[in-house]
């Protein structure tokens, strides 16, 4: 469309109860330059834009896409004096979409336990629907994450530039981006397929579902096949997945996996118990000598 | 007349409230809205969760608050009788991830906030585009460090005995890649030198060979007249130790030892954000206190002529990613990979211990405080850098911050004073 190059989308980065980390993750983006040269800023939390947070604040401004960062609460948070549950009604209603960026926005997140009564997602509170899931639905996307994903967002930010449509799931999360699970493109997978837990932290060999609190074979997102930085994930170094892109994050004792009779808690997604135990039980039976032993060894 | 100005894009937002007499600023009331309660959420919470909790303290941050958090696990198991040895090689790492760290966020700093304040303020716009420097540099070493860290912001890399990495050369490799585009960077754009030739300078005059963006900084602050403003009270405290940092407190030209334990918050009116002292003083903490406490050359030189003033504290944070960049070069040639990454093993628990974790934070030094019974934190304290530089104060004296900007003659230039000591919003409110 010709009109698409002469107008640039108009956005709005609203933050609420957050740690920015939303917002640095974004800005390590790195194609920010071409990504931003799409749009106009109109405000940002941290990059320069031509309004200041009060004019902001008063909800006047124009807006296409609007980014939220930050778990909510009705009363007792405000930006730029004004309640954010205010700005955030004036620019919801204006915009064509909305984006929860991070996993506070999309379901409440960390803190959330601060105050779990008052506090929440925009359009989700844990995995229920708030009040203000009818109004915003037919233009919200979630993409959670604790933090969001660079390229994520930008995923979203270019299709929502070119008019195209983003598959979605139940939770408004892009199909593309959350259909795989973080055990998708694992580099530890080969150990996961013959049960051979890590022995210990600190290792490149070994599963890290079995003992380490691994939680990428139920945790949805695609921090394995889109790399952090371009260049790693916490699976590859040796780091369980906690699971922040869930709607239950942060669970606790992060580090140990809960069993039952020495089988995990919580099976891979959508995997039956009695197909696991069977899978299991076949893969166990048999040592495969050559992923018991280091990969490298080096002369000290 | 008291003025109210809202500051924002700190991480955040704080209300300061000038009060003005005469023309000039008496004193200045800061204040931030709202607390988080991360402290409350850590309690009842297994005590290794920490490691995964506490960096959501701070985006930007972050990396910081693990590496705070994993050495208070250690000094707890140390307290409670079990001798955590880490491996010179998961020291090396974990040196190396905080320094990259560091260096992100000074360069953020300096393209975000104090360059395009800078020329706000004297209507000197160069028309320049300073974030998208900050960010190429900020991902490159942010890539470097995650190869590591494997992500940042919040990874949760570190653990107790070490790192849960286990890098090959084929990791070292790229790391150095990307450190020495961003020592290119750094030479190209920054100080418009080698950064080994500049490293070497040994008097002030150099100010004036400098080129990039830190000379034009330097001379537009010199050039206004402002080389002199914002001095505080010329006490500085660092209280993490890595081989690039000593920990210490320097007052006028002598360096003390300090202990964690002497280290007191108290609760302020009218804001969220607790006040910090050192046996009931107040001191500054950050690049400039860093540079002070291990006296390091060319900042003291400078500190010689301008004192604790805008200058030399810009000046000290810039110069701190010329050490970082050659010693995380430094760091990564030395690393050896045949040594363990990490020491303790999984079967490992101490279930009863109370620890204290610092380490120098970008903005400087970052204290954990935990005790924890059976397993689960019962209590957790955060001491953020912010909180020493902008506590109110008392009677006797100013706060560092509020020092600073008594005396000036307009909130503009009071903010942009603020604005130096590189404010953390989301950190001072935890």
């Amino acid at each position: 469309m010709t009109s698409q190059t002469s107008y640039k989308p108009k956005l709005l980065w609203l933050q609420s109860i957050t740690c920015n980390g939303n917002t640095h993750s974004f800005l390590n983006h790195p194609d920010l330059a071409s990504i931003l040269s799409h749009f106009e800023l109109v405000y940002h939390p941290v990059l320069e834009t031509p309004f200041d947070i009060e004019e902001m604040a008063r909800g006047e401004l124009e807006c296409d896409i609007l980014i939220l960062e930050g778990s909510f609460r009705e009363e007792g948070f405000t930006r730029g004096r004004v309640e954010v549950s205010k700005i955030l009604e004036a620019y919801a209603k204006k915009a064509k979409h909305i984006i929860s960026a991070g996993t506070c926005a999309t379901f409440g997140g960390i803190f959330k336990e601060y105050d779990p009564e008052n506090i929440s997602g925009f359009c989700f509170n844990v995995e229920e629907r708030t009040e203000r899931y009818e109004m915003y639905a037919s233009k919200l996307i979630s993409l959670p994450g604790c933090p969001i994903h660079p390229k994520w967002l930008s995923y979203v930010l270019l299709m929502m530039l070119k008019d195209k449509h983003i598959p979605i799931d139940e939770l408004h999360r892009p199909q593309e981006l959350y259909g795989i699970t973080v055990h998708t493109g694992c580099a530890r997978n080969e150990y996961f397929e013959w049960k051979i837990d890590t022995k210990g932290f600190g290792l490149k060999e070994g599963c890290l579902f079995y003992e380490q609190g691994c939680q990428g074979p139920y945790t949805r997102g695609s921090c394995n096949k889109i790399l952090w930085n371009d260049t790693s994930s916490k699976t590859i170094v040796g780091t369980p997945c906690f699971g922040c892109t869930e709607p239950s994050f942060p669970k606790t004792a992060l580090f140990s996996t809960k069993t039952n009779m020495g089988i995990p808690a919580t099976m891979p997604l959508g995997v039956p118990r009695r197909a696991y135990l069977t899978a299991t039980g076949i893969a166990k039976s048999f040592k495969i000598k050559r992923l018991e032993e280091r990969i490298i060894t080096y002369d000290s | 007349m008291i003025v109210r100005e809202l500051i924002e894009k700190i991480e955040g937002e704080a209300e300061l409230d000038f009060t003005f007499n005469e023309g000039k600023i008496e004193d200045v009331r800061i204040s931030f809205a709202f607390y988080r309660g991360i402290e409350e959420i850590l309690v009842g919470k297994d005590a290794r969760d920490a490691l995964v909790i506490t960096p959501r303290v701070c985006g930007i941050c972050n990396h910081a608050h693990l590496i705070a958090a994993v050495k208070t696990i250690e000094n707890g198991y140390e307290n409670a009788g079990l001798k955590v040895e880490l491996s010179n090689k998961a020291k090396a790492i974990r040196e190396f991830t905080l320094s990259c760290e560091l260096m992100q966020n000074h360069m953020t700093w300096f393209y975000m906030t104090i360059l395009p304040q800078l020329e706000k303020l004297l209507g000197e716009a160069s028309g320049e585009n300073h974030a998208l420097k900050a960010s190429y540099f900020s991902s490159t070493i942010t890539k470097a460090m995650s190869i590591f860290a494997g992500q940042w912001p919040h990874s949760s890399y570190a653990v107790p005995g070490g790192v849960t990495c286990d890098p090959t050369y084929v990791d070292v490799m790229q790391a150095e890649n990307l450190v020495d585009e961003s020592i290119r960077f750094y030479e190209e754009m920054v100080i418009g030198m080698p950064i080994d030739k500049y490293l070497e300078i040994d008097s002030n005059a150099f100010l004036y060979d400098l080129d990039g963006d830190l000379a034009r900084v330097l001379q537009l602050i010199g050039m206004n007249e402002m080389a002199d403003i914002g001095q505080s009270h010329d006490r500085f405290i660092a209280f993490g130790d890595s081989t690039l940092f000593k920990a210490g407190k320097s007052m006028k030209t002598r360096v003390y030892s300090v202990d964690a334990n002497y280290v007191e918050e108290s609760v302020q009116q009218g804001t969220v954000a607790k006040a910090v002292t050192y046996k009931h003083k107040l001191y500054e903490v950050g690049p400039l206190a860093r540079a002070m406490v291990s006296k390091e050359p060319m900042v003291k030189r400078l500190h010689k002529c301008y004192k604790d003033s805008i200058l030399t504290r810009v000046f000290a944070r810039v110069h701190e990613v010329a050490l970082l960049l050659s010693h995380s070069k430094e760091l990564l040639q030395n690393l050896r990979l045949d040594e363990p990454s990490c020491s303790l093993g999984k079967e490992l628990i101490v279930p009863d211990f109370e620890g204290v974790g610092a380490v120098e934070a970008a903005r400087g030094s970052l204290i954990h405080k935990t005790t924890v019974k059976e397993g689960l934190i019962e209590n957790y304290e955060i001491i953020v850098p912010t909180q020493w530089n902008l506590s109110h104060g008392d009677d006797r004296e100013n706060g560092i911050a509020i020092e600073a900007m008594v005396g000036s003659s307009s909130t503009e230039e009071a903010t942009f004073i603020f604005r130096t000591f590189d404010v953390c919003s989301v950190c001072t409110a935890q």
